[in-house]
């Protein structure tokens, strides 16, 4: 008992919260407005894998905030890495690059929802770029750090064996930074992630954000339930995903 | 360690205090200590009695404006207590409150809605009949008493939701889409529907025909059961204010159009050309068999409430909607009685 492993006491924490809700719900301490009962959300879930939703069937929805979170999070990662690496390297391009991704990194993306429709309109390119921001100075400040972090004298050693900076970068700088890049994309994936349902904000009619934002207008807290826990999930599947990733390849990080 | 020197005798005195400041609220019952009222910017007479300040003397307390994006926030509020009264509150969400069992009551309307609520379609678009929207993309705040009036356009008009794409957005947004071309049509409301008028846009006359077709909208003021039960002399105050209001518009509307202006930061203009388009009911008038009726026997609003609810429910806004009765039972019209007496 003194000793109980881990994923024992994660079990017992979610069997907790589980049976308070069914206790809350069951005894009628709460309406079913403000939290569903179990029978409530299966119901529900049952309606929209049957039915759809407004429209569109779940896994439509999903799909689409999965295409929105992938495109935007992959581009933003991708362009953040390169772009942080750079200003890792040169101390002038970090000048210049830095005031900007300082301003966009604390920047909350309501704020330029309006600008981001006149510039690119309702489309997907607004959704896209709007979780691109979200992406791009997480990853960016990520790799920089892990540039500026790598031991003087690892460089100082590699030049010294005759590496070319070219080599330099390739074999010693990018690798070494690897582990701070792929932390980086963790953090910016879970920010993609809070930033979807501001994206879908912009002229919804599909996906899981727009569907938990519809659904709570009219108190449909069923149907908000299902979201949240789909969106939930999901996220953490992704999060386990990139961790593995991050074990396979930079299995020698931390120790 | 320091401890802090508790005595036998202070933490009598503490207990009392405490005890005490919680029971007092309870003893003045007279009058509230401060109301809260949940309102939004718009041109109507509402923001004369607001600016000048015949609400606050209505209800005899101080009151606490908050702004609010839509009715469902205003039902949410008043679900969390923190909202006694909702001024011009669409009839969509007084219907869906009600139907969900929310601790509000209707004592009052502020407008039926008309045809200040509008279709707009862009003049390039070539928009004549309601079959020339098939392939269109139509914008309207969902939820809203404008998105109520274009679902009821496309049923009454045999199309359906994958006919039309229509798109959820706020008036702003609207506006900002409008500017870059990207949507055909838009059902909203003042200022953002004057705003995509100007650049490109002409009415499409709905108005008239969905009302008789059952989708009658109007903006109404609910009441938070627990205020009306403690503070009725409140409520029936707050009700002569906008009577007042009302009166003024009536009297001299280029006055009021002023007065409406400076609240609603519009020109005079503009906040008279947008109150012509609203039908400000009398409270009288709203005592009336065609609205809210009198205690015991309500008005044909409850009918528009309960068709409200039913249509939400086919769209599964809605799990169920209770029997008309219901609709009814929520009017309370014993202060409007008071407040015209």
């Amino acid at each position: 008992m003194r000793s109980l492993p881990n994923w024992a006491v994660t079990g017992l924490s979610i069997l907790l919260v589980l049976s308070a809700w069914v206790a809350v719900t069951r005894l009628g301490l709460v309406r079913d407005l403000f939290l569903p009962g179990p029978r409530d959300l299966w119901l529900g879930l049952q309606e929209l894998l049957d039915e759809g939703y407004k429209g569109r069937t779940l896994p439509e929805h999903l799909g689409m905030s999965l295409l929105r979170v992938g495109t935007g999070f992959l581009t933003g990662a991708l362009a953040g890495t390169a772009l942080g690496l750079a200003m890792g390297v040169s101390r002038k391009l970090d000048a210049m690059a830095a005031p900007f991704i300082e301003f966009l990194r604390p920047l909350p993306q309501l704020a330029y929802l309006v600008l981001l429709i006149v510039w690119l309109g309702i489309g997907e390119g607004s959704k896209i770029s709007m979780l691109f921001l979200a992406a791009l100075p997480v990853a960016a400040v990520a790799a920089r750090d892990g540039v500026r972090n790598i031991p003087p004298e690892r460089l100082r050693m590699a030049a010294a064996l005759g590496a070319s900076p070219r080599q330099v970068f390739w074999h010693v700088v990018a690798p070494s930074a690897l582990p701070e890049i792929l932390t980086g994309a963790r953090l910016a994936l879970g920010i993609v992630y809070a930033t979807l349902i501001a994206a879908e904000i912009i002229a919804g009619s599909s996906g899981i954000g727009w569907m938990i934002l519809d659904a709570g207008r009219f108190l449909r807290s069923d149907y908000a339930f299902v979201g949240i826990l789909v969106i939930g999930l999901t996220g953490i599947a992704i999060d386990r995903l990139l961790l593995w990733l991050e074990r396979r390849i930079v299995h020698w990080a931390g120790r | 360690m320091t401890a802090l020197p508790l005595t036998r005798r202070s933490a009598l005195a503490a207990a009392a205090a405490a005890t005490g400041a919680l029971a007092l609220p309870r003893l003045s019952r007279a009058a509230p200590a401060k109301v809260n009222v949940g309102f939004f910017t718009e041109a109507k007479p509402t923001m004369i009695a607001k600016g000048q300040g015949w609400f606050a003397e209505g209800v005899g307390a101080p009151i606490t404006w908050t702004e609010y994006g839509s009715g469902a926030e205003i039902n949410t509020a008043m679900v969390g207590g923190s909202c006694d009264i909702g001024l011009a509150t669409g009839s969509v969400a007084t219907a869906a409150g009600i139907a969900q069992g929310l601790p509000f009551q209707v004592i009052g309307l502020v407008d039926n809605i008309g045809p200040a609520e509008e279709m707009t379609v862009r003049t390039a678009a070539n928009i004549r009949s309601p079959a020339d929207f098939k392939g269109k993309k139509v914008a309207t705040p969902f939820g809203s008493t404008s998105h109520f009036r274009l679902l009821g356009f496309l049923k009454t008009n045999g199309l359906s939701q994958r006919d039309v794409t229509v798109l959820d957005m706020k008036p702003a947004a609207i506006q900002a889409a409008w500017a870059k071309g990207e949507i055909d049509a838009a059902y909203v409301w003042a200022p953002a529907k004057s705003k995509i008028i100007e650049a490109g846009g002409t009415p499409f006359r709905t108005w008239d025909a969905l009302d008789k077709a059952g989708y009658a909208i109007a903006d109404t003021i609910i009441v938070h059961n627990d205020f009306a039960k403690a503070q009725p002399a409140s409520v029936v105050g707050f009700l002569k204010a906008y009577g007042k209001a009302l009166g003024m518009w009536r009297s001299s509307p280029e006055e009021a159009a002023k007065l409406v202006a400076q609240q609603a930061g519009v020109s005079p203009e503009t906040a008279m050309a947008e109150m012509k388009a609203y039908e400000f009911v009398d409270l009288p008038a709203q005592t009336g068999e065609a609205w809210l009726g009198t205690p015991g026997k309500p008005g044909k609003f409850a009918e528009v409430l309960k068709g409200t609810a039913d249509f939400l429910v086919e769209q599964r806004s809605l799990r169920s909607a209770p029997p008309v009765g219901t609709f009814g039972s929520a009017l309370n019209t014993h202060f409007l009685q008071q407040a015209v007496a």
